[in-house]
């Protein structure tokens, strides 16, 4: 009895010490135009999946879980971005597989980070989150690869913190889907292997 | 006589805070029945963000009164035109709108929602200068605090006005408030708050109504 009571005094005080955020929160569909073509998107499980862990000095630990909002961020940004999505396995695909495909994208999560206002000593928390997406043409080949990093920050209350890391997470996410979505349509290499798209064609695309 | 008591009371713990505001108009305004309007605050990733609090106060003074202007939610707006009006991606001066009407869908959502006018607030409220003292006790005998501890604050505020039916920038009108509060140990503490940035929310507000509605 006595050894239960300090096992459970042992984990209350551990878990007094850490802060868990599950990232939740919505952002909107982009308002742009599609890109014209019919794209399979792969997502890694560590994307699907990702958390974050960091051990503070005087806040303790943090655990961040930024999965499944992300995964559904992305899922939304990938219908908006193209005319067609459909999500495919791990690559390489076959050929039968790529018939109805022009193209393979995939998100990583390269770096998450964020800073509350006893690091910083400015008033906000604020997150930072940096993706690399990178586009495979229908025959395998590397179209591109491109980090785009997103910021939020969040005004923060004297009792909120694990509110306002998962407000400046959200707005961080909606941040960097934002670029993705004005900005990958314009990078010449996607560009270019739109017109071959258009053109039926599969001659490999320069990569930037 | 206790209301009269607790109205001198609010009065007494209210300090001063003296604000200056200046107007710059570069084409005439005018709103009919049923245009609205937007108040977003300018975000930067640096130290500096104007705070969601202030476009809420200006908001809501504009929304009330004897002429009431209708309001687009900040949040609602940048949600129907995402990713077109977020930190990075806003446009940075109406030579811009052009561009962003050309988007796809961008001007068919401003003109369901009937927003006429877009004010951009950027600026903050920052602590200038504080001193003084106060320590608080306490025992088995009881407590108390005493001492005085000051803290000024300068709260500096721009409007920059765009007309979104002409797409032309309309004007700029800045506020600027200034003020002491104290806290004065005498056994309670007692706060003795000037909230410039109130003042400046006000002043701003109501020369904001004046420069949309006044002009035909």
């Amino acid at each position: 009895m006595v050894r239960t009571l300090i096992i459970l005094m042992i984990i209350s005080m551990i878990s007094a010490c850490t802060t868990s955020v599950v990232v939740e929160g919505s952002v909107p569909t982009p308002l742009v135009q599609k890109i014209p073509a019919r794209m399979g998107v792969y997502y890694p499980e560590d994307f699907r999946n990702f958390r974050y862990q960091e051990v503070i000095r005087d806040a303790g630990t943090w655990n961040i879980d930024l999965g499944s909002q992300n995964l559904s961020f992305f899922r939304n940004l990938s219908d908006a971005l193209f005319v067609s999505v459909k999500e495919v396995h791990e690559p390489p695909l076959t050929t039968e597989e790529m018939r109805e495909l022009d193209g393979i994208m995939i998100p990583y999560i390269e770096k998450y980070g964020f800073l509350t206002p006893s690091i910083s000593g400015l008033k906000f928390y604020s997150a930072s989150i940096e993706y690399r997406i990178v586009l495979y043409n229908k025959t395998g080949q590397k179209i591109g690869d491109w980090n785009i990093v997103g910021y939020g920050k969040s005004e923060g209350g004297m009792f909120s913190g694990d509110d306002a890391i998962n407000e400046a997470t959200v707005l961080a996410i909606r941040d960097g889907g934002a670029r993705i979505a004005i900005e990958l349509i314009d990078r010449p290499a996607v560009q270019a292997w739109l017109q071959e798209v258009r053109a039926g064609s599969d001659v490999p695309a320069g990569a930037e | 006589m206790k209301h009269l008591a607790l109205l001198a009371l609010a009065v007494l713990l209210t300090g001063c805070a003296s604000s200056r505001i200046e107007q710059v108009r570069e084409a005439s305004t005018g709103i009919n029945h049923g245009e609205a309007m937007v108040i977003l605050g300018r975000a930067s990733y640096n130290e500096k963000q104007t705070e969601e609090s202030f476009t809420d106060c200006i908001a809501d003074a504009l929304a009330g009164g004897e002429n009431p202007i209708r309001f687009i939610p900040q949040e609602q707006f940048k949600d129907d035109l995402y990713p077109w009006f977020e930190p990075r991606t806003a446009p940075t001066s109406a030579d811009e709108l052009g561009r962003l009407f050309a988007q796809p869908g961008v001007q068919q959502r401003i003109n369901e929602a009937n927003v006429r006018y877009l004010a951009w607030i950027d600026g903050d409220t920052v602590t200038i200068d504080s001193g003084g003292s106060m320590s608080c006790t306490i025992s088995t005998f009881g407590g108390g605090c005493f001492g005085v501890s000051y803290w000024e604050e300068d709260a500096s505020y721009e409007a920059s006005i765009w007309d979104l039916q002409t797409l032309t920038s309309t004007g700029q009108i800045s506020a600027d408030a200034t003020g002491t509060s104290y806290l004065a140990g005498l056994v309670l503490p007692i706060p003795i708050l000037a909230r410039p940035g109130n003042a400046a929310c006000k002043g701003l507000a109501n020369q904001l109504r004046e420069f949309i509605v006044e002009e035909g």
